[in-house]
């Protein structure tokens, strides 16, 4: 599976310039804990609903204080071809529970740590069930081959 | 996904309880009709880039059709 393919929720961006009421106003209504921060194109940082208590309300940092002021950069991304268990390794080695995913450069989605344990449970399921139904139903004999007497 | 402007964009809850959120498409920046899409969530007026996932549903909004829309 591919880094885009595993991620479950969408992606929203802002510019710079936005102000950390704007960012706690826009992740209160989209539903979304990170929002991507870019200036035109080009990916800027991230901020999360954590850096806006951590580094700006514990700072007592102005509603209007800009989100550039507090939003974590650079950004550790993966390429959106990547392969998805490459995310496991970049997650091991840099504390941080999203990854910005870009193609070609640009932004295209965030996937956290919450959508790999999701795909992980998802295949655990489908393991599982065979299993399952194994112990309870009992085993199922194999049909004996046809031999030629 | 392939919107047009005036598209409404559906985005299920993640959480037993949680509702869902809506946002209205005001540019299309990706070719063909796809993303991103320049969006404003709701009445708060508030406008930002928005990159659909598989939580995202689009809702067409068929202007000679003055009773709704269709998905």
């Amino acid at each position: 599976m591919r880094a885009i393919e595993g991620i479950r929720r969408s992606g929203v961006a802002i510019g710079p310039e936005r102000t950390m009421r704007e960012a706690a106003e826009i992740m209160e209504r989209s539903g979304v804990g990170a929002l991507a921060v870019l200036d035109g194109d080009h990916l800027v940082g991230i901020v999360t609903d954590r850096d806006l208590v951590r580094r700006g309300l514990a700072r007592r940092l102005d509603p209007h204080a800009r989100v550039d002021s507090m939003m974590s950069s650079p950004v550790v991304t993966i390429e959106a071809d990547a392969d998805l268990r490459a995310a496991y390794a970049i997650f091991r080695e840099n504390a941080v529970r999203r990854l910005a995913v870009t193609e070609r450069g640009r932004f295209v989605g965030v996937l956290s740590i919450d959508d790999l344990l999701i795909n992980l449970s998802a295949d655990l399921a489908d393991l599982v069930r065979p299993v399952t139904a194994e112990t309870i139903y009992g085993h199922r004999d194999s049909p004996v081959p046809a031999t030629r007497s | 996904m392939h919107a047009a402007k005036g598209d409404r964009i559906i985005i299920r809850g993640h959480r037993v309880g949680e509702p869902d959120r809506d946002c209205e498409v005001l540019e299309v920046r990706g070719d063909d009709g796809g993303p991103p899409y320049v969006v404003r969530w709701g009445d708060s007026g508030h406008e930002t880039l928005f990159f659909p996932g598989s939580d995202a549903a689009l809702q067409h909004f068929d202007a000679a059709d003055a009773g709704g829309a269709r998905s």
